[in-house]
């Protein structure tokens, strides 16, 4: 019994550690090479055609991408895959949906693996530097030359390693302040949006905005659980600053001053109980922000461009015409109203077998003004690709907003997004001790300078960043 | 010369009973060639990572690249690593939070479920056997559901008799309390069905001439039940505090290790360790500790428990 129960153990202990080394089912490859369709163009002409540029020349077989729910739904209704269709009648492209969370665990599996990686995936900014410095991805720099001055600059921060690039932007993550018209008006405070942008200009003037709400309406201001945080709220505010988890020397500044001020700012609204506790992406949140409005629904949201898609996508569709748009709040006054959460990228993975279309593809969609701007008036994810900002879809009015023409604020943010040190290469590490240290000083446990320097100093020895 | 002598004479009968267990075995080979494959597999799947992993303990790995040595550094920046020595305490926690109640009720309930007079004792036993081999994800999922602090259905039964919403998922002891509600919901049917198979050893003529005595049915449980059913509650009580520590899918579905890491498990973390943050190195040395920490555990438990058994 004794034998075999260590046997067991040292089977879990080993299968654990060995799973790394799984590899992962996926749709054959081989079957479209296969079932590739004579085109009108005789074989001679094939050669020729290799010479021409991008444009002209006719790839074939599959592309398989891995990709979520939202961003399958922007190819899909926008009908940018019909259109690369037409260019690109050879190529088939697959589209395998999973959770980010799920890429993240499959995606490096497979790049450690060596096999089972799609021929492009879809990646967020936080989860990229730490993917790029795994390995495993394809060189894209000659590839993405053209387009390193086209892009929101500071979405090549988390695509370069040692000056190569290993990621094609597809969309920025504008921070904007989302707020409920209803509930403002309710609460007897301006609810147009340059007055409600200038009524929230810091977070000590949002401070009494909140307090004014929650008197008047009882709605609370915004949710930030304390116990389960995980910091991305904390993080939007760090970034608006220009600050981070590390500075640009690449030291730890989880416990420098500018932090723990701003981690004390978050903590002043828990202390007067002017935030809702529900966790974001759950039930709970989803319900208060589709309450109406005599059910005390939440008043503000301080989120991403992207958020507006999913807030009338599926979230609160109930609630058209309710909400505006106003500019975040700067921890001083005078400082950049702008920060960026999350935006994604597509990486090709070295094992694909069909890089040459996957690049074709890629560069159709986000290189590709046309592109960019039917995937945004399908989906809200604002395009990395500044040229698109021309177009006039960025100044009409939006429903959902009252009538607000938005995205001309979405693009005045992401034009000032400041440099910070939020995302790289340990990333999930870092976010993983800053949030317990949220949750320990938002639960009363610690103290903000006594959690984040706790914080700080694991980070250190983890890492071994200085 | 004397020196070749010397070695025949070690080594000749060494070989000569090499020779001998490899023509007992040459006579069996048979039956050994149709074992094989498990151990082939065995050897692949189950040898190897074991002496991989140990040596990656002392390695810094991502999975890909280069492997550096690094030593002990590992187990160094263990032994530093708060995290860590938490999830330790949180299993010794969980433990004592579930285990106690959770074995003390599969007895019961199997001694009951084991008398035949109950009416429908096998849709009873079904009942409780059910939850075992429910999909973990979805009873998570439910779990949470139930449990959210604002809209979960136990809080608004709470709320019926007056009780203020309880922080299930929200709080530390919340959700160390929330978690080990969803361990014995999910494992006591497999303990009682554990606790039935030993209950079927103890004849019934001994409870029987203890009731005829003058004994009632508790005491008869407590004196007579409980001291025959010893090694069985060892048993059950010794596969629940492996399973303690190594509990993985019931903490990723309801509480992801949190509130503050209060219910982090060793296996979560170095699932984190290794998935999350591509330190295979790290995680290996972390398995490795674990391993000896839990082995020296086991080894106390038999030995304290297992001479009073007998």
């Amino acid at each position: 019994m004794f034998r075999f129960k260590t046997l067991m153990f040292l089977l879990l202990t080993a299968s654990i550690v060995l799973s790394a080394c799984g590899g992962q089912a996926t749709p054959p490859p081989a079957e479209a090479t296969e079932a590739q369709p004579v085109t009108e163009a005789p074989a001679t002409e094939a050669p020729a055609a290799t010479e021409a540029p991008a444009e002209t020349s006719q790839l074939s077989g599959t592309v398989t991408i891995w990709m979520w729910k939202a961003a399958h739904d922007a190819l899909t209704n926008s009908g940018v895959l019909d259109e690369f269709k037409k260019v690109q009648p050879d190529v088939t492209v697959e589209i395998v949906e999973y959770n980010p969370a799920d890429v993240y665990q499959k995606l490096p599996l497979a790049l450690q693996a060596g096999t089972g990686a799609p021929d492009i995936s879809l990646v967020e900014n936080s989860h990229l530097a730490q993917i790029v410095a795994l390995g495993g991805l394809t060189d894209m720099t000659e590839w993405v030359t053209p387009y390193l001055d086209k892009m929101n600059a500071y979405k090549w921060a988390d695509a370069e390693l040692d000056g190569r690039y290993y990621a094609m932007p597809w969309d920025s993550g504008p921070v904007v302040f989302y707020y409920r018209r209803d509930v403002f008006e309710a609460a007897g405070l301006p609810s147009d949006p340059d007055a409600v942008s200038e009524a929230v200009a810091t977070w000590d003037d949002y401070f009494n905005v909140c307090q004014t709400i929650m008197e008047e309406t009882g709605s609370a201001c915004f949710s930030n659980n304390k116990a389960n945080n995980y910091g991305r709220l904390y993080e939007m505010m760090l970034w608006q600053q220009g600050l981070g988890y590390y500075n640009e020397a690449g030291e730890v500044t989880v416990d420098s001053p500018e932090n723990i001020a701003t981690l004390e700012m978050m903590k002043r609204f828990w202390d007067a109980n002017l935030t809702s506790d529900q966790l974001e992406w759950t039930d709970g949140w989803y319900a208060e922000l589709a309450a109406e409005t005599d059910a005390t629904p939440i008043a503000t949201l301080i989120e991403a461009a992207w958020m507006g898609a999913f807030l009338k996508g599926w979230i609160a569709p109930g609630t058209e015409g309710k909400w505006g748009v106003a500019l975040m709040p700067a921890m001083e006054a005078g400082q950049v109203r702008a920060a960026n959460d999350g935006g994604s990228a597509f990486v090709i993975p070295d094992q694909s077998e069909n890089k040459e279309a996957a690049w074709a593809l890629t560069e159709f969609l986000f290189g590709r003004v046309d592109s960019q701007v039917a995937m945004f008036k399908a989906s809200d994810f604002l395009p990395s690709l500044e040229a698109a900002y021309d177009d006039p879809v960025f100044s009409e009015p939006d429903p959902f907003f009252a009538d607000q023409p938005v995205r001309p604020i979405y693009v005045d943010v992401v034009k000032v997004v400041p440099i910070a040190y939020v995302y790289g290469p340990h990333y999930p590490e870092m976010n993983g001790f800053v949030a317990t240290a949220i949750q320990k000083v938002a639960t009363g446990e610690a103290s903000v300078a006594d959690a984040l320097k706790e914080a700080a100093d694991a980070i250190r020895a983890q890492t071994g960043m200085p | 010369m004397a020196k070749t002598n010397i070695i025949k004479r070690l080594y000749f009968p060494l070989t000569t009973k090499i020779r001998q267990k490899w023509q007992e075995i040459y006579k069996v080979r048979w039956p050994y060639l149709f074992i094989s494959p498990f151990y082939i597999l065995f050897l692949i799947f189950g040898i190897y990572p074991i002496l991989f992993s140990f040596y990656l303990s002392f390695t810094e790995w991502k999975g890909l690249g280069p492997i550096k040595f690094v030593g002990l550094r590992n187990f160094e920046l263990l032994f530093r690593d708060k995290v860590f020595w938490q999830s330790m305490t949180n299993g010794v926690i969980l433990f004592f939070m579930y285990v106690p109640i959770m074995t003390f009720l599969a007895l019961v309930l199997a001694v009951i479920l084991n008398s035949k007079r109950v009416r429908g004792f096998r849709f009873f036993r079904t009942l409780l056997f059910i939850p075992y081999i429910m999909n973990i994800v979805a009873a998570g999922f439910t779990f949470r559901l139930l449990l959210n602090q604002k809209y979960g259905l136990v809080n608004a039964l709470l709320g019926i008799f007056n009780i203020p919403p309880v922080p299930w998922l929200e709080s530390v002891w919340g959700g160390r309390i929330s978690l080990s509600l969803l361990v014995i919901w999910a494992w006591l049917g497999y303990n009682m069905v554990i606790m039935l198979a030993g209950l079927q050893t103890i004849p019934g003529e001994l409870t029987e001439a203890a009731l005829i005595d003058g004994a009632s049915s508790v005491q008869a449980f407590f004196y007579v039940t409980v001291p025959l059913m010893r090694p069985v509650i060892l048993f059950s009580v010794v596969l629940s505090t492996m399973g303690s520590f190594n509990l993985f899918s019931e903490i990723y579905n309801l509480t992801g290790g949190g509130p503050i890491n209060a219910t982090i498990t060793p296996v979560i973390l170095i699932f984190e360790q290794a998935f999350g943050n591509f330190r295979l190195g790290y995680a290996s040395a972390m398995s490795y500790l674990y391993f000896l920490i839990l082995f020296v555990l086991t080894l106390l438990q038999f030995r304290y428990f297992g001479r009073q058994v007998d």
